[in-house]
């Protein structure tokens, strides 16, 4: 007899069996509990969802009854009154708000493009921006401040290497992230990201990018104010910790403008 | 995205995939209009999985509800809209018969319901004919029996324990056969991209 022994179950094996619908009890619930964390394992779910879709193609469409879309009609108009009064109630607003929020973020990610893990760290400044205090503890019936303006978004496109820099700036919290995911460091250069005013001003330095990273960083008002729709951004290339203090900078290696999402 | 902009297949695809930007966006008018193009195939898939008429006009309502609420997570990036759809309906029809609650295969589907072929956009609406012709030859060169329960998992959804009670072999037999099988499509189909 042979047994399930000898066949490695990794992670990609997982996943196949949950696409297949052949999980279940606890080993459904871990999955579903890994998919939230684990991007790897993500990416395999979504890789088997895909090559399975076209399967059901083969399974014969049907009719459903009309009352169907009236039921479905019905359960919409249900739920969007219980948000409603959630958000009138102001108490439940956290959570509608919360859920608005990452509407709106998600339309971000389509119009801007940008990568899931600057949307993430978007996402965790915006629920808490303004300021830097710690999150709430949890539980705690605190409406969480939420940027009510869109942010801006600016990509800078590093040659024609497919690779960029997502740079994204919440107005409210004067906060700016830098996404340089993808990049890595060459061991003799830094990149350097500037704001280029609108004015014709000298350049304001936004600080040295860290490849393969997420920053973010607090702008102070100087170079807060010169940020608005279509400002441009170079990043140039600098010896190690960036550009030398009375130096003239180094070659524009990329460029991009910030626009309103 | 796709070169044959004209082609009604194409079309339509993209008019579904607008759809699902418009709804992720808070325009809840756009549900009707997936609805309207996308009931046929999704009830029929929680037909084929669920078996039961009313159990499956239950979970293809729960799909176009949840849909409204988490159209977010959609990409249009990643897949396309009825690939998606396809795959959100089967696994809430699949979580339906986890949960105990339908008896599954209490009725063959060919005598559930009435299953018109001639919807319009049937063929439209096809997920895709490349990926579906390279899926159906990876599963082709996997041997007669590991092809037929890896296919009844998904047709049917079948767990593990009620695979193997029906060939009647041990479970960890059939937890190794469907696993090996799974592993070669693994590498056939990450061969072909």
């Amino acid at each position: 007899m042979s047994t399930d022994q000898d066949i490695e179950r990794d992670d990609p094996m997982i996943a196949a069996e949950w696409a297949l619908g052949l999980l279940e009890g606890e080993e459904l619930l871990a999955a579903r509990g890994k998919v939230a964390n684990d991007e790897a394992f993500a990416w395999r779910k979504y890789w088997w969802d895909n090559w399975f879709a076209p399967l059901t193609d083969e399974m014969k469409g049907a009719e459903p009854g009309p009352h169907v879309w009236t039921a479905i009609a019905a359960g919409v108009d249900h739920n969007r009154a219980l948000q409603a009064e959630a958000e009138l109630a102001g108490g439940g607003g956290a959570a509608a708000n919360v859920i608005d929020l990452q509407a709106r973020l998600r339309r971000w990610q389509w119009t801007a493009g940008l990568t899931s893990a600057a949307a993430a760290v978007l996402l965790a400044f915006l629920v808490f921006a303004p300021g830097s205090e710690p999150a709430p503890s949890p539980g705690a019936a605190q409406t969480p401040a939420i940027a009510a303006a869109d942010p801006m978004v600016a990509q800078v496109p590093i040659g024609d290497t497919g690779l960029r820099l997502d740079v994204t700036y919440i107005p409210e919290s004067e906060r700016m992230i830098v996404g340089a995911i993808g990049l890595t460091a060459d061991g003799v250069h830094d990149h350097e990201l500037w704001l280029v005013p609108e004015d014709g001003s000298a350049l304001q330095s936004l600080g040295v990018v860290k490849p393969g990273e997420v920053r973010s960083m607090t702008l102070s008002e100087e170079i807060a104010r010169n940020l608005e729709n279509g400002v441009g951004l170079v990043l140039t290339r600098e010896p190690i910790g960036g550009k030398p203090e009375g130096e003239k900078a180094g070659p524009v290696v990329a460029e991009g403008a910030f626009s309103q999402v | 995205m796709a070169e044959n902009g004209d082609n009604p297949a194409t079309i339509a695809r993209e008019r579904l995939r607008a759809a699902m930007v418009r709804l992720a966006n808070g325009d809840s008018t756009a549900l009707e209009e997936i609805y309207e193009s996308t009931r046929v195939k999704l009830f029929g898939i929680c037909l084929r999985i669920l078996r039961d008429q009313k159990e499956a006009e239950d979970a293809l309502q729960d799909v176009y509800i949840n849909l409204w609420q988490r159209a977010d997570r959609y990409d249009p990036e990643r897949a396309s809209p009825i690939s998606w759809l396809s795959t959100f309906a089967r696994n809430r029809a699949i979580d339906r018969l986890r949960t105990g609650k339908v008896r599954g295969g209490a009725v063959p589907v060919d005598e559930a319901a009435p299953l018109p072929d001639e919807t319009p956009l049937a063929d439209a609406l096809m997920v895709d004919a490349e990926r579906d012709a390279q899926i159906h030859k990876c599963l082709g060169t996997l041997d007669e029996r590991t092809r037929t329960h890896i296919r009844s998992a998904f047709f049917d959804g079948y767990t593990y324990a009620q695979l193997a009670e029906r060939a009647d072999v041990p479970l960890g037999t059939m937890k190794s056969w469907i696993r090996r099988g799974l592993q070669r499509l693994r590498a056939c189909l990450e061969a072909s991209e």
